[in-house]
């Protein structure tokens, strides 16, 4: 759906108080940019996104919800000359429209004049065809489908062992979105995605202690979530495992992070490279653009066009074409990500890293990030690291990428000479980004791509643990 | 305020008659327990401010119909973001495919729109209705204010949110009411900074207030000292220890220990489901008898409160834990049939985008009896923390964590230096067994809370006085 520049059909033809043609977003983002000019705007751009989503759970075998959406918005920023404001809405009559947009051109006539703000300087086609990114769609499931997936996997699940005592249920997913993105300069492009998500929740008792866990997949397609039992063998075993933790004792011990937790990990350093952050003075990494900020053996691309990834796309949030990156290189910080905005305050160009929301002008974010891997198995890293501490759950907030201080409360497996001895839950680990990125010593070869930020197992030396 | 009795009726297309047609549809198949349609309109407004400039402002509208049929545990639900009678009739043809019988009862006789019983925020100087240049002009005064607080400070971001939503609830009862909620909310947030050493400091403040509450000089100036005050200690914090130690929560937001650690454990649809660490505790002790818990949705002003949940039960004060007792849960409609109790006034949701769960409202610790200044003077070896960010909690193993943002180091009962933020870990059965003892100076948070659960968020409240608890694990570096 390569579209060439628009014709400017004027839209001025609407009757009044009829509605957009809802089919069409790029419809819908032509008829706000030209009200916004209309009502004094000297430039603009627009997001229009819709969606449907139909989600199903089950639960002890019975079906628990049925939940059906239709939805779709339309936001738009205005410029009177270097001010801005923002505006966005799900009702789309055409009077509420030209009423928003006119508010929105007279908001931004109290803001304050920024020499930086703007759209970007030039409009340029899409790094990519969009169909080459997102597959096209073949089997789309009923709503019995839908369940009969769910079923599978919550049934595997309260199978596999009898210390499964309970369920928190399955429950399997699609959504199809429409995103379109256009401006004043004549950009106006889209693309649509799905997703499909099985995920399934169990729990598992022995004695007086009661433990839950899940696990999930999702993908592009139907397919992805083919693998039902899998799936709920895989969420059965895991809460299984649980069962016995205890704490350990206080102490500074090796930590290898599972790949899940390794990508909570690595999303942090995706906050604190933003170039956002940079000219706020809010991040640990001010002034280290060249300089090592991980181990050498860590290496992080960024590669907006994964087919089927979660944050692929083929143009940013303010329209420029997206590209492949090295953002560090063998420890080292290649580059901070930038917009247009933080780009220009900092006399820098955009990485095409805008992101934009419906009721937001853009932000600084990431497509799909990875973290290269390494050649050895979970096993072999483990054996690596001898005595220490497997985590496969972090939960809380103790995260500030401004000082780069990390805290947060873990559950995981304690291991000696590379064999896992019992669970451990209740302790917290302790330290701060750039330490642990430095001591990442190595990483397994289990990459595997599940969402925007990935990672393999990361071992990292000497972490603050507290338990007993 | 306004009549809102009409809100909707003039906001769907067509006719009146089609509009009474549409929602006569709520009428129930035969296994049908519950239904009801949620009409919402929202209006946002937001202004934020960094580098000493109010570079955003904007507004966002959002309006839909919520539909769900209720039978036994399934809940069938789909929304429209169309305000027009076929779009509603789909919508709950859609929802009601999770019951069998498809087939309508007769329609409902509905009754007119009643305003709740409560009314806990007369709002009369609405900030949507206020100027723009009025609302710019505060956050300007924070800028100044930080900065002339601390040459240190080197960041000030602010920003201003309100809110006022309308909704209508149409109940299978045939009821209808009506309700229009304000919000309001104001950031602080500085970064000082201090040779290479970085540090930040914010405070919130916000109600279901007027606008001029938020705009009060007094209230901007608390705001402004107190961000950059945290700033302050933050700079001069040394790293924090890490073990288990005996901790003294200060009163006001260190409440979130209350919503982390229990209040998650009491909300019906878990305890129906057997999930939760607190099932079938009923009647049994829970904290030490020094503890008496209570949610209360009926504060006036307060973020947490309403005057009816979002299924139209009005809200209540309920009971969770006396004397060190577990009393009761948090319940909606559905789980409290199915517990065979009545709702608590409990049943929330994000929006018309989403169903209904039991959420809490307030959550607060009523005070005891012991001087707050002698509770500090009983720590021989430990941590006084003050402030918090955010938290979390596994309900079913019950383990929580939250996050201390100002934090000291006590030693023989004086405030040695200030540490480090670190979370703080503990097991929510257990807590508040250990809870040593309870200050007299209960107060409420300054109204930032937001509680996330299965992907929804709505406003919530706290409340705690000064608090020693034994035996927390605090997550230090040293």
């Amino acid at each position: 759906m390569n579209k060439s520049i628009p014709s400017t059909r004027p839209s001025t033809g609407l009757a009044k108080g009829s509605k957009i043609n809802l089919e069409d977003g790029e419809e819908a983002v032509r008829y706000i940019l030209e009200a916004a000019r209309a009502a004094g705007a000297t430039s603009a751009d627009a997001l229009y996104l819709s969606g449907v989503e139909e989600t199903v759970g089950v639960r002890k075998g019975e079906i628990e919800k049925v939940h059906a959406a239709q939805s779709r918005g339309i936001g738009i920023r205005v410029f009177a000359g270097q001010r801005q404001s923002s505006v966005a809405t799900s009702d789309f009559g055409t009077d509420h429209l030209k009423s928003l947009v006119e508010r929105a051109v007279a908001m931004a006539q109290h803001t304050a004049e920024d020499p930086y703000a703007g759209l970007p300087d030039r409009i340029l086609p899409p790094a990519i065809d969009p169909d080459r990114l997102f597959p096209e769609e073949g089997h789309i499931p009923s709503r019995d489908e839908l369940i009969e997936r769910a079923k599978t996997a919550e049934a595997a699940a309260l199978g596999f062992d009898s210390r499964i005592t309970n369920s928190e249920g399955a429950e399997c997913a699609r959504s199809r979105t429409h995103v379109v993105f256009g401006n004043s300069l004549g950009f106006l492009h889209g693309y649509r995605k799905s997703s499909y998500t099985l995920s399934c929740s169990v729990i598992a008792t022995s004695k007086d202690q009661m433990e839950r866990d899940y696990w999930y997949v999702s993908g592009p397609l139907w397919e992805s979530t083919e693998n039902s039992e899998a799936l709920g063998l895989k969420a059965a075993s895991r809460t299984v495992s649980r069962l016995g933790a205890r704490r350990i004792k206080t102490g500074t011990y090796p930590v290898i992070f599972d790949p899940e937790t390794a990508r909570s990990l690595i999303g942090h350093f995706a906050g604190a490279v933003s170039g956002s952050a940079l000219y706020r003075n809010a991040t640990y990494l001010k002034g280290r653009e060249g300089s090592p900020v991980m181990n050498p053996c860590m290496t992080l691309r960024e590669d907006p066009f994964l087919s089927g990834a979660p944050g692929s796309r083929p143009f940013d949030g303010e329209g420029l074409p997206t590209r492949k990156k090295t953002v560090v290189d063998a420890g080292v910080l290649q580059t901070f990500l930038f917009d247009t905005y933080s780009a220009r305050k900092l006399g820098r160009q955009s990485t095409a890293n805008a992101v934009r929301s419906l009721g937001d002008g853009p932000g600084v974010g990431i497509s799909n990030l990875i973290v290269e891997p390494g050649t050895l198995s979970q096993e072999a890293l483990l054996k690596k690291a001898g005595t220490g501490l497997l985590v496969t759950e972090l939960i809380g907030f103790g995260v500030s990428t401004v000082t780069g201080d990390y805290s947060r409360g873990a559950f995981g497996y304690w291991f000696e000479d590379g064999v896992i001895l019992h669970p451990v839950s209740e302790i917290t680990l302790a330290g701060t980004l750039d330490e642990i990125y430095k001591n990442v010593v190595d990483r397994g070869s289990d990459l595997e791509i599940r969402s925007s930020i990935n990672s393999p197992s990361l071992l990292v030396e000497g972490l603050r643990i507290a338990g007993e | 305020m306004s009549d809102i009795s009409r809100f909707f009726e003039d906001r769907v297309e067509g006719s009146q008659e089609s509009l009474a047609t549409a929602l006569g549809q709520v009428a129930l198949p035969s296994e049908v327990d519950d239904a009801d349609l949620y009409f919402e309109h929202t209006t946002r407004e937001h202004y934020s401010l960094e580098d000493g400039l109010v570079k955003k402002a904007g507004q966002e509208v959002s309006q839909g119909v919520g539909a769900r049929i209720v039978s036994g545990e399934k809940t069938g639900f789909a929304f429209t973001e169309e305000l027009s009678p076929r779009q509603i009739a789909l919508a709950l043809e859609s929802a009601r495919r999770i019951a069998r019988g498809s087939g309508g009862g007769q329609p409902l006789a509905l009754s007119r729109p009643g305003r709740p019983g409560l009314d806990l925020y007369p709002t009369t100087d609405l900030a949507l209705d206020r100027p723009v240049p009025e609302k710019i002009e505060i956050l300007a005064t924070i800028d100044r204010l930080c900065r002339k607080e601390s040459s240190r400070v080197v960041q000030v971001m602010a920003s201003l949110a309100f809110e006022q939503k309308t909704i209508q609830i149409v109940r299978a009862d045939g009821q209808v009411v009506v309700d229009r909620i304000p919000l309001t909310r104001l950031n602080v947030s500085v970064i000082a900074q201090e040779g290479e050493n970085r540090q930040t400091g914010s405070y919130g403040w916000g109600g279901r207030t007027d606008f001029s509450a938020i705009a009060s000089p007094k209230n901007l100036a608390h705001a402004c000292r107190e961000a950059v005050r945290m700033a302050m200690v933050n700079l001069s914090a040394r790293p924090c220890p890490s073990g288990t130690m005996d901790v003294v929560l200060g009163p006001g937001w260190p409440g979130i220990l209350l919503h982390e650690a229990i209040g998650h454990g009491l909300e019906g649809d878990f305890n129906r489901k057997g999930t939760s660490a607190f099932s079938g505790r009923i009647g049994q002790r829970v904290a030490s008898p020094l503890c008496t818990i209570v949610d209360d949705g009926t504060i006036p002003g307060r973020r947490g409160s309403l005057n009816v949940d979002d299924e139209g039960t009005p809200t209540q004060r309920t009971v969770l834990i006396e004397n060190g007792i577990l009393k009761g849960y948090l319940q909606d409609r559905q789980n409290a049939r199915l517990m065979g109790t009545r709702s608590t006034g409990n049943g929330r949701r994000e929006s018309y985008a989403h169903t209904v769960m039991p959420r809490m409202t307030n959550t607060v610790m009523l005070p005891g009896e012991t001087d707050p200044a002698e509770i500090l003077a009983s720590l021989d070896r430990g941590i006084y923390a003050v402030n918090f960010g955010g938290g979390q909690v596994d309900i079913t193993s019950g383990k929580f964590v939250f996050s201390m943002s100002e934090a000291y180091y006590v030693e023989n009962g004086k405030i040695l230096h200030p540490v480090k933020g670190a979370t703080l870990i503990g097991n929510g059965p257990d807590v508040l067994t250990q809870v040593r003892m309870v200050g007299s100076d209960m107060s409420l948070d300054s109204g930032v809370g937001t509680c996330g659960k299965d992907g929804q968020s709505v406003p919530v409240g706290v409340g705690l006085p000064t608090i020693r608890v034994d035996g927390l694990t605090v997550g230090g570096t040293t």
